[in-house]
């Protein structure tokens, strides 16, 4: 489904990608692990369209995403929960979430459907449907922004970090739910430090490390690797 | 008692006209972070464009308004497309800078246009009185405080209720996010500059009956307004209303019990004041960074 072939990309000198290829098949749920600074964001972004590439091709469903505005990647089927959530602060839950439906079903107001199945599966986030964006804990608000990319009724969901800053109590629940949309087929790559959560819902993995794959297989070889556990499972 | 009336019923009339002004300059700076220093420009370009549609081309009133209004959402696009479009990757000082530019060109364009001899635009309601409470009061000045009434009603709604005024809230909020939830964010700040240009559009066509036509009113009133937005909250819709009222008030009651030299010290002065003791405003929306 997503294709990402040699992709580097820098910020002025700063190359934070060098070639990375990586692939993402229909109805796979993909980690991206690495440490901080190894350019997960910058991948992520760059198949958002928010970045620039030096060289590469990325290709969505066949097709190149070159020519994709980030707006009509959204419109082909790429939704992202980004890093740190970005909840609109002023906005209540419901208008957080209404804003992300395409724009004739906002305009037509027939997103009735989808605010349901966000609602079913974060039942906190209909409680407070009418709460400010900032007023949310930590753990509202990565599960709002992961309810905001689903309103666009994505074919590929990109999660960046979705535990960050949250206890651990608070991140397995974020994954439980990660799970669930996991299993209504829809196509996940999530971005990690935290390996352990990651990988339990992964079916494959890319370790990457400054800037460059070093190490991919499926999510129990990446597991059961000396690397991964040495630099990330801290054994 | 009469005289209070009379007054407080001027100020607040030309204090709907400033925060009409600021509320267009505010829209404009919390979805492009541009501090429109052309703004006052806006309004004079406004009061003009009545010039030109009702004196000039002679069009009946509500028409003529209409035709002025098209006009100023018109200037607004091209503002954004001459203006801002070019400049938008470069440091938001430089589209700033622009703005400033471009304010001065205004100016100059409307005096080689219109020439250096102030018009008199004329009002629906010309010449009318009513009494009020015992107070002689112009029915103009009760409709530019009613019409006010009504655009922010409408904004409230346009801002709250329809989706592109959430988009455009989202927007402001968050350009990163919302190039990310897939919205045109280039569409959403091309309409930001038109709803800016309009609402200038409007508070010119009510100021022009207040004042005389001059291409040189832009200056006071961009100096109000931004004078009405520090007072109510730098970036605050509401602060804009209540700041605006606040220096309309200050400008008239000065003008007519302390002096009329002073008028303009006044609304300064207390501009001063917040900006030492409370920058952040009467809504004092603690400074926070666009995303
Ligand atoms: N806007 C930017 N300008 C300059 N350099 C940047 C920018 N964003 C990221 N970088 C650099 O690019 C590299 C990769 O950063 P990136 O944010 O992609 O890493 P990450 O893997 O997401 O890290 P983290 O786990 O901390 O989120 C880093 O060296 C970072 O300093
Ligand atoms: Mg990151």
């Amino acid at each position: 489904m997503l294709r990402i072939e040699d992709l580097t990309v820098a910020y002025g000198d700063i190359v934070a990608l060098h070639g990375v290829s990586l692939e993402v098949a229909a109805g796979e749920t993909v980690a991206l692990i690495g440490a901080n600074g190894a350019g997960k964001t910058t991948l992520l972004q760059t198949v958002s369209g928010l970045n620039k590439l030096r060289s590469g091709r990325m290709e969505f469903g066949g097709a190149s995403l070159a020519p994709l505005s980030s707006a009509d990647r959204v419109r082909a089927g790429i939704a992202q929960a980004p890093e740190g959530r970005r909840i609109f602060p002023g906005l209540s839950v419901e208008e957080n979430l209404v804003v992300a439906t395409s724009s004739w079903r906002r305009l037509g107001k027939s997103y009735a459907d989808d605010l349901a199945q966000v609602f079913d599966l974060f039942p906190r986030l209909k409680e407070r449907r009418r709460q400010l964006g900032w007023s949310l804990s930590g753990g509202e608000q990565q599960m709002l922004a992961i309810g905001r990319a689903l309103m666009s009724r994505p074919k590929l969901l990109l999660l960046d970090e979705p535990s960050l800053g949250l206890a651990p109590r608070l991140a397995e629940e974020v994954y439980d739910r990660v799970g669930r949309i996991r299993e209504t087929g829809l196509t996940i790559l999530v971005v990690e430090q935290n390996t352990v959560l990651a990988l339990a819902v992964a079916n494959r993995g890319y370790v990457l490390e400054t800037g460059r794959v070093v190490l991919a297989g499926s999510a129990d070889e990446l597991r059961r690797s000396e690397r991964v556990r040495e630099a990330y499972l801290g054994r | 008692m009469a005289d209070l009336i009379q007054l407080l019923t001027n100020g607040l009339a030309l204090g709907s006209v400033y925060a009409l002004a600021a509320i267009g300059f505010v829209i404009v700076y919390s979805a492009t972070g541009v501090v429109n220093f052309a703004a006052g420009q806006f309004v004079m370009l406004g009061t003009f464009a009545g010039v030109a549609m009702l004196l000039n081309a002679g069009l009946p009133m509500p028409v003529g308004y209409a035709a002025a209004l098209i006009a100023m959402a018109l200037f607004g696009a091209l503002f954004y497309l001459v203006v801002y479009l070019p400049l938008r990757t470069s440091p938001v000082v430089t589209v700033i800078i622009g703005t400033v530019a471009i304010g001065i060109t205004l100016q100059n364009a409307a005096l080689l246009t219109f020439g250096s001899w102030p018009f008199r635009l004329p009002s629906p309601f010309e010449g009318m009185m009513i009494e009020v409470a015992g107070a002689v009061v112009s029915v103009h000045a009760l409709a530019v405080v009613a019409t006010t009434a009504v655009m922010i009603f409408l904004l409230w709604l346009l801002l709250h209720r329809t989706a592109i005024g959430i988009a455009m809230r989202a927007v402001a909020q968050d350009v990163k996010a919302a190039r990310l939830m897939g919205l045109r964010v280039q569409w959403l700040l091309a309409f930001s500059w038109i709803l800016g240009a309009v609402l200038a559009g409007v508070a010119g066509l009510m100021l022009g009956p207040m004042w005389f036509a001059d291409v040189n009113m832009g200056d006071p009133i961009a100096l109000k307004a931004f004078a009405a937005t520090v007072i109510g909250g730098f970036g605050s819709l509401p602060g804009a209303i209540a700041g605006g009222l606040f220096v309309g008030l200050a400008e008239v009651l000065g003008a007519s019990y302390i002096s009329s030299a002073y008028k303009d010290l006044i609304a300064f002065g207390i501009m001063i004041l917040f900006l030492l003791v409370r920058p952040q405003g009467i809504f004092g929306e603690p400074i926070q960074d666009r995303g």
